[in-house]
C-alpha cells in the first residue's frame, strides 16, 4: 500500500517534471540595429531625448572620472588608513581574533548557501552577454579616463579581451539541443578566486599607518602585505570548504533540523562574536564560581521542574495561571533592586512558562522542550557574565572597535532584535485585550513621533541616570537599546500591515481544527503576514543600516565618521575627506543593495506554490 | 413548530437511528448582528451517525447556524451541546468541541504557505500531540482516500479548486472528528469538479460519520441526507425525511422554495 502510494507520486514527480506544456511562443529577437530602432529613436521627440540623456551621462562620467583620476586626489588616504575604517583602533597584535569572527561569519554563510540550496543556473549565453556589456562598459571608461596613452592602450586591450570572452561564450552558449548553464555559485568562487590572486600578483602596493608617537606612513610597491593576502586567501579556503561541508551535511542530515540548528547559530553569532571574541572578557573566576554558576544551578533546577509540569497535558488550566504569576514576579523584579540576571533570567522562564501549553505533549516532547530552556538559560547566563566583566582588549577612548565593524554591529544588533520585539509589538497592537492594544499603541505612536536623534541623544546621556544603582551599560549597548525601540515601532507597523493581510478565513480555518490563539499565530498567521511584510521591512533594514551614520553625532566613530573627520584630520592626508566619502559611498551601496537583492530572492522563495 | 425531533425520519434508505445518542443538541439559539436577528430560537438534534442536510434561501441564516456550532460564531441566546459538552465562553470546552468537529468551508481556507501534507498533518501534530512521522503517515492514508496523493507536495495554490477541497476534507478528517460540517462545500468549484468532491462526502456519510451538510446541491440533499431541514429567516421552517421534503412538503415557504429552485 505505502509502497504504491511512494511509486504513484515519483511517477507524477516525474511527469511534471519531464512533460514540458507546450512551451509559450518565442517572442522573436530583434537584431540590435532594430531593436535600437524601436526602442530608442521612435519618433523625432524619443531621438532628441535619447541624444540629449547620452549627453547628459557621458558628461557627468567624464567630470566624475576627471575628479577621480585627478593627481591631486588623495586615494592613499583610504587605502593607507584601511584598518582604520574597518575596526578603527583595534590593537593590531589581536588582530587574529578579526580574522576568526570574519572566519565564522563565513563558514555560517558558505553552509547556509548549501543547506537553502541558493544559487541558479545562469545560461551561459547570458554569461557571455553580460561579459560583452563589461566589455563595453570597460572600453567607454578608459576611453574618458584621462589616462595616461600606455595605461589606456593597457585598460582597452583588457577590455578587449573581456569582451571577446563574452562574445565567444555567447556564440557557442547558444548551440545545441539544450541550453548551457552555469551555476552562479562557481561563477561568485571564481570571481573571487580571481580578486585574492590578484591580491598575490598585482602591485597595489603596500600602504599602512603606523600610529607611532610621531605618525608615520608607510608606502612600499609591490604587492599588499602579507597581512592581508595571507588572511584572506585563507578565508577564501574557509567560505569554500564550508560550502562542501554544507552538502555533505545536507545530504547526510536531516534537512530541517539542519536549518533551524544553522538558524540558531546565526542568532548567537552577534553576541558571541562581539562580547567573547573580540572583546575577550577577563573573567573572574572567583566571582563566576561563587556567584554566577550557583545563580544559574539555582534556575536550572527550579525551571526545569516548573516547565516538566507544565507541559504536562494534564496540567490544565492552573497552569497557565502560574505562568502569569511567573511573569508578574518577573516584572515585579523591577521594583526591587537585585542582580539584573535573576530578572532577566525569571524574564525567560516566564517565557518559556507562557508557551509551555503549546508544547504540551510526550515525555520527549516535553524533555526536549525544557533543553530548550535550559541551554538558552546557558546561553544567556554566560553572556551576560561576559558582558559584565572587563574586557582584556585594551583600546584608547570610546568604544573597543569602530569603523565599518561598529556600524556592521549596531545595524545587525538592531535588527536582529528589533525584528521579535517589532513582532511582538505589533501582535499587542491588534490583540484583543484592551490592556496590550493600548500600551502598544502609544509606545508605537510615541517613538513615531520623536526623531531618531532625541533617542538616542536621550538613550546616551540620559538612560544612565535611570539605571538602578549599579548597573553599568556601556555607552554603545545604551545607544543600540534606544536604536531597537525606535526601529522596532516602525516594523510593527509593516508588520501589522502583514497581520491585517492575512484573510478572516486563514483564522477560522486554523480555530476550526482547534488550535489554540498561540499556535494560530505562530504557524499560520505570523508566516503570511512576514510574508506580506518582507518588502517593507527590507526596506526598513536599509534605513537602519545607514542610519548608524547618525551615531557619529553622539560620538561613536562608525565608518562615517572615520571618513568624514578621523582620516582627513590626519597631518599627511589633510583635507583628503572627499576622497574619504567617495570611497565610503560604494561600501554602503554593497551592503545595502545585497540586502536588497536578499528580499527579492526571499520573496520568490516563500511565494513558490502561491496564488 | 421548528423542533426538529419531532418529525421521525422514515426514508427508506435511512438507517435506524431511533436509538443513537444525540450529537448535536440546539435549544432556542438567537443570534442578533446588532439589530438584526440572524438566528430565531432555533432547535434540532442531530443524531450520532445522522446526515442532516440544510436547504434554505440566501441570507435564511445557514451558515450563521452552522458556524455558531464550532463557535466560529457565538450565539447569544439558548444553549448548544456537542457531544455532551456545552458551548461557553469556557475556552477549554471550545478547543474541545474543535477539536472533536471538522469544518469545511466554501472557500477552503487552506494554508497556502504549507504544502498539501502539512496543511492535514499540522494539527495533528500540534494540537492532538502525535508525533510527526505518525501524524504524516496518516495524513498520506487520508489524501489517499480523497484520492489525491500525489500532490501531496506541492502547495495549495497549485492545484485546482476540487483539488483543494478534497485536501480541506482531509484536513479536517486528520483531527478524527466525530462530526463534520460542510458550509455550500462546492458553491465555489467549477461544475466538473462538483461531483469528485460530492462522492468524497457520499462515502463519509456512508462510512458512518455525523454530518451536517449545508448545499444548494439537491442532488445530494436526496441520495444521502437522513433529513432535511429548511431554514428560512433565522427559523427552521421544516423538516423530514427527503421523502417527505421534496414530495409533499407541508409548509407553503418550502413549496415556494421548490418550486424556484427545481
Ligand atoms: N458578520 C455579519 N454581520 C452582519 N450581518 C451578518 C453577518 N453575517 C451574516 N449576516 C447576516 O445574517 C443573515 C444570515 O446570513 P447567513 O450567512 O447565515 O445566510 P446563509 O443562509 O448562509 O446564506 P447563503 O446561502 O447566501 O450562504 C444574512 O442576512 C446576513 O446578511
Ligand atoms: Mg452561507
Amino acid at each position: 500500500m505505502a509502497g504504491f502510494g511512494i511509486g504513484s507520486e515519483i511517477a507524477s514527480v516525474a511527469a511534471t517534471a519531464t512533460v514540458p506544456i507546450t512551451a509559450p511562443p518565442e517572442t522573436p529577437k530583434l537584431p540590435p540595429r532594430e531593436w535600437v530602432k524601436a526602442n530608442l529613436f521612435s519618433s523625432p521627440f524619443n531621438s532628441v531625448l535619447t541624444v540629449v540623456s547620452t549627453a547628459i551621462l557621458l558628461t557627468l562620467s567624464w567630470n566624475l572620472l576627471k575628479f577621480i583620476f585627478n593627481p591631486i586626489r588623495q586615494w592613499n588616504a583610504s587605502a593607507t588608513n584601511l584598518r582604520l575604517l574597518m575596526t578603527r583602533a583595534y590593537p593590531e597584535e589581536q588582530y587574529l581574533r578579526i580574522w576568526v569572527c570574519v572566519a565564522i561569519i563565513l563558514t555560517l554563510a558558505g553552509s547556509s548557501m548549501a543547506v537553502w540550496r541558493t544559487g541558479s543556473a545562469m545560461p551561459v549565453t547570458g554569461l557571455g552577454r553580460k561579459l560583452l556589456a563589461t566589455g563595453a562598459l570597460l572600453v567607454l571608461l578608459a576611453l574618458l579616463a584621462p589616462f595616461s596613452a600606455g595605461a589606456t592602450v593597457q585598460w582597452l586591450l583588457a577590455a578587449l579581451v573581456v569582451a571577446a570572452v563574452g562574445e565567444a561564450l555567447r556564440r557557442t552558449g547558444g548551440r545545441g539541443e539544450t541550453e548551457r548553464t552555469v551555476s552562479t555559485l562557481t561563477l561568485q568562487v571564481v570571481a573571487l578566486a580571481g580578486l585574492v590572486a590578484s591580491l598575490w600578483v598585482i602591485p597595489f602596493g603596500h600602504h599602512s599607518y603606523i600610529p607611532k608617537r610621531i605618525p608615520q606612513v608607510m608606502h612600499e610597491p609591490g604587492t599588499v602585505a602579507l597581512s592581508t593576502k595571507l588572511p584572506w586567501t585563507i578565508m577564501l579556503v574557509v567560505v569554500v570548504a564550508a560550502y562542501f561541508g554544507g552538502v555533505l551535511l545536507r545530504d547526510r542530515l536531516a534537512e530541517n533540523a539542519l536549518r533551524v540548528t544553522l538558524v540558531v547559530l546565526w542568532l548567537l553569532a552577534p553576541p558571541v562574536l562581539v562580547y567573547l571574541i573580540l572583546r575577550d572578557p577577563d573573567f573572574d573566576m572567583g566571582h563566576v564560581i561563587g556567584t554566577d554558576i550557583p545563580i544559574f544551578l539555582a534556575y536550572a533546577v527550579l525551571g526545569s521542574t516548573l516547565l516538566l509540569w507544565l507541559t504536562r497535558p494534564s496540567t490544565g488550566e492552573i497552569g497557565r495561571i502560574v505562568a502569569a504569576l511567573v511573569l508578574l514576579a518577573g516584572f515585579a523584579t523591577f521594583l526591587s533592586p537585585m542582580r539584573m540576571v535573576l530578572r532577566l533570567d525569571l524574564l525567560l522562564l516566564a517565557t518559556f512558562a507562557l508557551a509551555a501549553p503549546t508544547f504540551a505533549g510526550g515525555l520527549r516532547a516535553r524533555k526536549r522542550y525544557t533543553g530548550a530552556w535550559l541551554v538558552l538559560l546557558g546561553v544567556m547566563s554566560w553572556l551576560i557574565t561576559s558582558i559584565n566583566t572587563a574586557s582584556t582588549v585594551r583600546v584608547p577612548g570610546g568604544f573597543f572597535i569602530g569603523g565599518l565593524a561598529i556600524t556592521l554591529m549596531v545595524a545587525i544588533f538592531t535588527i536582529v532584535l528589533s525584528v521579535p520585539l517589532g513582532i511582538a509589538l505589533a501582535l499587542a497592537r491588534t490583540s484583543s485585550m484592551p490592556i496590550f492594544r493600548l500600551l502598544a499603541t502609544w509606545f508605537i505612536e510615541f517613538v513615531r513621533g520623536v526623531p531618531l536623534i532625541t533617542i538616542l541623544i536621550f538613550f546616551s546621556i540620559m538612560l544612565p541616570l535611570f539605571l538602578p544603582r549599579g548597573m553599568h551599560l556601556g555607552e554603545v549597548a545604551a545607544v543600540i537599546i534606544g536604536f531597537v525601540l525606535f526601529s522596532a515601532a516602525y516594523m510593527a507597523e509593516n508588520i501589522r500591515g502583514g497581520l491585517q493581510s492575512v484573510t478572516r478565513g486563514q483564522h477560522e480555518a486554523a480555530e476550526a481544527v482547534g488550535m489554540t490563539t498561540a499556535q494560530k499565530t505562530v504557524f499560520i498567521v505570523l508566516p503570511q503576514a512576514l510574508r506580506v511584510a518582507i518588502p517593507p521591512l527590507v526596506g526598513h533594514c536599509i534605513g537602519v543600516f545607514k542610519e548608524t551614520s547618525l551615531l557619529a553625532i553622539i560620538g561613536v566613530f562608525d565608518l562615517l565618521y572615520m571618513a568624514r573627520y578621523v582620516v582627513p584630520g590626519q597631518t599627511e592626508f589633510m583635507g583628503s575627506a572627499r576622497e574619504s566619502i567617495l570611497f565610503v559611498i560604494p561600501i554602503y551601496w554593497i551592503v545595502c543593495s545585497r540586502m536588497s537583492k536578499a528580499s527579492q530572492r526571499i520573496e520568490q522563495r516563500t511565494g513558490l506554490g502561491e496564488r | 413548530m421548528s423542533d426538529a425531533t419531532a418529525t421521525e425520519p422514515t426514508g427508506g434508505h435511512t438507517k435506524d437511528l431511533s436509538r443513537a445518542r444525540d450529537m448535536i443538541l440546539c435549544e432556542d439559539v438567537s443570534k442578533w448582528y446588532g439589530d438584526f436577528q440572524a438566528l430565531d430560537k432555533v432547535s434540532a438534534t442531530i443524531k450520532e451517525q445522522e446526515v442532516v442536510v440544510v436547504l434554505g434561501p440566501s441570507g435564511g441564516g445557514k451558515s450563521t447556524w452552522i458556524r455558531c456550532i464550532n463557535r466560529l460564531e457565538i450565539h447569544q441566546e439558548g444553549r448548544i451541546i456537542v457531544d455532551d459538552v456545552e458551548l461557553t465562553n469556557d475556552l477549554r470546552n471550545i478547543e474541545q468541541v474543535r477539536s472533536e468537529v471538522g469544518m469545511v468551508f466554501q472557500q477552503f481556507n487552506l494554508f497556502p504557505h504549507l504544502k498539501v501534507i502539512d496543511n492535514v498533518s499540522l494539527a495533528p501534530i500540534w494540537v492532538r500531540k502525535k508525533p510527526r512521522a505518525e501524524a504524516e503517515e496518516q495524513a498520506m492514508a487520508l489524501l489517499e482516500r480523497v484520492g489525491i496523493p500525489e500532490q501531496a507536495h506541492k502547495y495549495p495554490g497549485q492545484l485546482s479548486g476540487g483539488q483543494q477541497q478534497r485536501v480541506a476534507i482531509a484536513r479536517a478528517l486528520a483531527m478524527e472528528p466525530k462530526i463534520m460540517l460542510f458550509d455550500e462545500v462546492t458553491s465555489a468549484l467549477d461544475p466538473e469538479m462538483v461531483k469528485e468532491v460530492l462522492d468524497i462526502m457520499k462515502a463519509l456519510a456512508l462510512s458512518g460519520m455525523t454530518m451536517m451538510v449545508v448545499t444548494h446541491e439537491m442532488g445530494f440533499a436526496k441520495e444521502v441526507a437522513d433529513r432535511i431541514m429548511f431554514m428560512e429567516e433565522g427559523q427552521i421552517v421544516e423538516v423530514g425525511t427527503p421523502t417527505h421534503f421534496f414530495e409533499n412538503p407541508t409548509e407553503d415557504r418550502t413549496k415556494l422554495f421548490l418550486s424556484q429552485i427545481l
